[in-house]
Order: structure tokens, then C-alpha cells, then sequence
């Protein structure tokens, strides 16, 4: 589903930018406390002693229709896009200011501008739109119908369907190498994972993984992506580059979603309310983490520091130290959070 | 738990094809109910899995497993449909526990993929019950028709609920 992103440092502090956003907090917070003349100062120091914390969670809350963007240095919502049609998955362009939304129930997706924080048009999508990505190099997108056997490829603006690609049945999560040159693509009842050339929107194999996968995750290099097979409790780790499947992993109950930091993989127990933790070079179990309720979208933050986690039963955004797998933080979002994709910015 | 009488229905829901994908949105409900007994009492009726009698609808509870995790139950409904339920958690200490429906026939209960939760939290004379489930719609396909769709399975639910919370409130109330 999700790539683990590169991200050069100075991209990373775009948000210290004042912006015209009503929400958008005030990034002088961060010189509270000191004197009003050495504000200024001070908060050029902390803008360069913490380079990678500021960013903002896009929480689809699919019981509640909304798209609810979480800043994620004050751990508040700050702000709710009305988004209809069940949103569930979610993906950002390339230079992260737009959020493409599926919304299963609608049949079609949204496109939504994250500055001006507002669904700037929508497209409707045929059959059962959920899993979708984006090309980080064309920008198009490309969104699965869960009824089907398809993905469809939209440009990138939102604005059109442009071709269909013929996968595995049931295709759920969506990867995408950085190079945009492969299109990975996990088929929940073909229980495989399609290769796709980009190139040429074809399908060129078929890897068997567990029972049926659903999220699909590659590696900042596109080296290796992990899919978690949700009936038969484990995640299959995939080498792209020979496409086969090299290793297992065991998670608890309904695996849904994989995160990655430089060393470990977290991953999202639906049924257990546990985020199962696993060391990328052993393939071995570290942890399991308890959750909130049916836990379904997760991510690591750039920095690899932090995991976030929605949690669909309790509805929250939950913070979990990626170093000391400790819960940090519980933030309440609204009804039905799931953020099937890459939703962090 | 409704019954339903349209042949067209039980039609519909095997159109879906043969595995066993469901619709892309879950649902969830709870409903809560306030009972003048205190928890232990509450908990002697309804915290026996091989005892759904609390609930109205249950003719018959037959299971296997006692209390344990993967303990099974089958429930024999009035009218002679039944239900296959596993138990997942059981936390006798924190007085809740959650369980899923292995098969229904959604002509029973509009639902897939039904998970639920019931927990009791007392306060000396008082007792609040919470009972919550989490489950998919009755029809697997896309466009599902009204009685098997989002809200007809939220409204089943819902009113099972409420049913087996009056009736639960109503037993510990009078204590039998």
C-alpha cells in the first residue's frame, strides 16, 4: 500500500511555513515559554534541532464521512473534510499536497487539495474502489476494485479513468517502486501479489503469498515489500526484484496492514488489538503492542521515530515509540478511522 | 433476530462469489443499559457462554468449551433457526468478553464477519452493561439491496441488543 518514503530533511520542514490554512497551528509554539524577544530565535533553533516530527496524519473516518487531517506536533485534529461515499483509502501526489480518497459506498474517489483543505472534485470509479496509490514518478493513480479483478489507472489530476489492468482477484492493497517503474498490487481472494509494468499497464506475474493479502508495503528502495495475509496470520515478505516470496512471518489474528521503519516491521492485527513487531533481517518476532479496537492503517513517521495506527473500533490515531514499542499516545478522531494507504505527510 | 420471508432474499445472498470477500465497510453498533443490580449478580446471568438464555430470541444454547478461548456455541432461535458462535476473549476478572458468529444464515441475522463484545462495569448497586459488535453487511456484493444493506444490518443488530438488554435488565431486576 504504502511506500516508506525518502525524504530529503528540507522537504521535511515544509510545514514550518507559515501557510493561510484557518487550522494551521502557529509553529511559534514551539518558542513558548522563553521570553517574547527570544522567540524568534529560539524557534530557529528548534526548527533545526527537530527535523522530522512536524507532519500530519489523513485520517479517513469511514463511519463518520470525513477526512480528518491530525497535526501531528499538538496530536490534535485540526481539521474535517467532509468526504461521503464510506471513505477508506487514501494516497498523496508526489509533492504531497493532494490526497486521493476512495469512497467504496460512492463508487469513486476524491480528490482533496491539503492546503486549502477542501475536496476539490470527485471521480466515479466503477466497482468497489478501496486499495489505492500513486505513482511517485507520473503521478498517476491507480485505484483497486475489490469486486473485481482490476486496477484502474487515473491521471493525475483526478480528473479521468485512463486504462484498466487486469490483476488476481479481489485486489486490495497497492505498492508502487520508487521508481515508478512497478506496480505491486495484493490480490485478496487470488491470495498472490501482481507485478505490474507501469509502463506498459500490464500484468507480468503472479507471486502466491499467504491467504488472502490485503496491505502491501515496500521498502524505502523497493527492494523488498511485505504483505499481510489476513487468514492465515502472517505476513509473506517478497524479494521484487527476483519476484518471489522469501520468507513468513507470524502475526496475531487478521494481519491487515504493514509499516516499516529502517529495522522493523509493525503490523496491524485487526482481530487481536495488537500491533505485532517483527525484525526486518531475522524475519523474528520482537513484540506485540496492545491497541485500540480493530486496528487497521498504519505508518511510520519520516524520521522512523514514531508508529501511527488507526484504530476503527475505538476511534483514535494511536502513537507508538518505534524504538522502545511503547504506547505513547491515544488521539481521538472521528467514527470509524481506517487510512488504507499512505496517510501520513 | 429477524426472519425473513422472501424467497428473493436468500437468492441474493448467494449470488456473491464463492470466497469469502466481503463489502469494503465495516459497521459497528453499542447499545448500553443501566441495571439496579450489582455486577456479580449481572454477570451470573450473562457471563456463562453456554448460557444465551438471557437473550430473548435463544430457545437452546449447546456448546463446547466451557469459558475458554475457542470455546463453541450453537444457538437454537425461536422458530428453529440456529447460530454458530465462537468465543475469542473471556475476562472473568474484568467482566467482559467477545465473541464472533462462525455461521449465520442471513436471513437470521443480516451480517458477515460478526465479531461482539459484551462488558459490565459496576458501581456497588449499579451495574452498566455495554454490548458492541463490529461486523459487514448482509449482502457480499456491490449495490446491495435495502434489507441486506449497511443500515438494515445496523438496524438488526441494534434491535437484538436492545431486546437482550431490556430482557437482561429485567431478570437481575427481579432477581431470578
Amino acid at each position: 500500500m504504502r511506500r516508506h518514503r525518502l525524504r530529503p530533511l528540507t522537504f521535511g520542514r515544509r510545514r514550518a511555513a507559515p501557510t493561510t490554512g484557518p487550522s494551521r497551528p502557529s509553529p511559534c509554539r514551539r518558542g513558548e515559554g522563553i521570553a517574547g524577544m527570544a522567540r524568534a530565535a529560539t524557534l530557529a533553533l528548534a526548527l533545526t534541532a527537530s527535523p522530522a516530527l512536524a507532519e500530519e496524519a489523513l485520517v479517513t473516518a469511514q463511519g463518520a464521512n470525513i477526512l480528518a487531517v491530525v497535526d501531528l506536533d499538538t496530536d490534535t485534529v485540526v481539521a474535517q473534510i467532509p468526504v461521503d461515499g464510506a471513505p477508506a483509502g487514501i494516497a498523496l501526489s508526489p509533492d504531497r499536497r493532494t490526497a486521493y480518497v476512495t469512497r467504496p459506498e460512492g463508487h469513486g474517489i476524491a480528490v482533496v487539495d491539503l492546503e486549502a483543505r477542501t475536496v476539490t472534485s470527485t471521480l466515479p470509479v466503477p466497482g468497489g474502489p478501496l486499495g489505492i496509490a500513486v505513482n511517485p514518478k507520473s503521478g498517476a493513480v491507480y485505484v483497486a476494485d475489490w469486486y473485481g479483478s482490476r486496477i484502474f489507472v487515473i491521471s493525475p489530476d483526478g480528473a479521468k479513468i485512463e486504462t484498466e489492468i487486469q490483476v488476481g482477484a479481489s485486489p486490495s492493497g497497492i505498492a508502487v517502486t520508487p521508481d515508478g517503474a512497478t506496480i505491486l498490487v495484493a490480490n485478496r481472494e487470488g491470495n498472490s501479489v501482481s507485478v505490474v509494468d507501469a509502463a506498459t499497464a500490464t500484468e507480468t506475474v503472479k507471486i502466491p503469498v499467504g491467504e488472502h493479502p490485503f496491505g502491501i508495503t515496500l521498502d524505502a528502495t523497493g527492494t523488498r515489500a511485505y504483505t499481510a495475509n489476513v487468514t492465515s496470520n502472517d505476513v509473506s515478505v517478497i524479494d521484487v526484484a527476483e519476484r518471489r516470496e522469501f520468507g513468513r512471518v507470524t502475526t496475531g489474528e487478521r494481519p491487515y496492514v504493514v509499516a516499516l521503519t529502517d529495522t522493523r516491521g509493525f503490523v496491524t492485527d485487526q482481530y487481536s488489538n495488537t500491533v505485532t513487531v517483527f525484525n526486518l533481517k531475522t524475519l523474528t518476532n520482537v513484540a506485540a503492542i496492545d491497541v485500540g479496537d480493530h486496528p487497521e492503517g498504519i505508518a511510520a513517521s519520516r524520521d522512523g521515530s514514531r508508529i501511527y495506527v488507526t484504530n476503527w473500533g475505538t476511534n483514535t490515531l494511536g502513537v507508538i515509540d518505534a524504538t522502545t514499542l511503547k504506547p505513547l499516545k491515544d488521539i481521538p478522531v472521528p467514527d470509524g478511522p481506517r487510512s488504507f494507504g499512505d496517510f501520513l505527510r | 433476530m429477524r426472519f425473513k420471508t422472501l424467497a428473493a432474499v436468500a437468492a441474493l445472498a448467494t449470488v456473491s462469489y464463492a470466497a469469502q470477500a466481503h463489502g469494503p465497510t465495516r459497521q459497528k453498533v453499542s447499545e448500553s443499559i443501566e441495571i439496579n443490580a450489582p455486577a456479580d449478580k449481572v454477570w451470573a446471568l450473562v457471563g456463562n457462554f453456554q448460557d444465551a438464555s438471557w437473550i430473548p430470541v435463544v430457545e437452546k444454547t449447546e456448546g463446547k468449551g466451557g469459558n475458554d478461548v475457542k470455546a463453541t456455541r450453537v444457538l437454537t432461535l425461536k422458530g428453529g433457526a440456529t447460530v454458530e458462535e465462537e468465543l475469542a476473549k473471556y475476562d472473568a476478572e474484568k467482566k467482559t468478553y467477545m465473541y464472533r458468529i462462525d455461521k449465520v444464515d442471513v436471513k437470521t441475522l443480516p451480517v458477515n464477519d460478526y465479531s461482539s463484545t459484551i462488558e459490565l462495569s459496576g458501581d456497588g448497586a449499579k451495574t452498566k452493561v455495554t454490548w458492541r459488535g463490529a461486523f459487514y453487511r448482509g449482502y457480499m456484493n456491490n449495490d446491495p439491496p435495502p434489507d441486506l444493506n449497511d443500515d438494515a444490518s445496523k438496524a438488526a443488530v441494534l434491535g437484538l441488543y436492545k431486546a437482550g438488554l431490556e430482557n437482561l435488565k429485567a431478570k437481575a431486576e427481579k432477581g431470578s
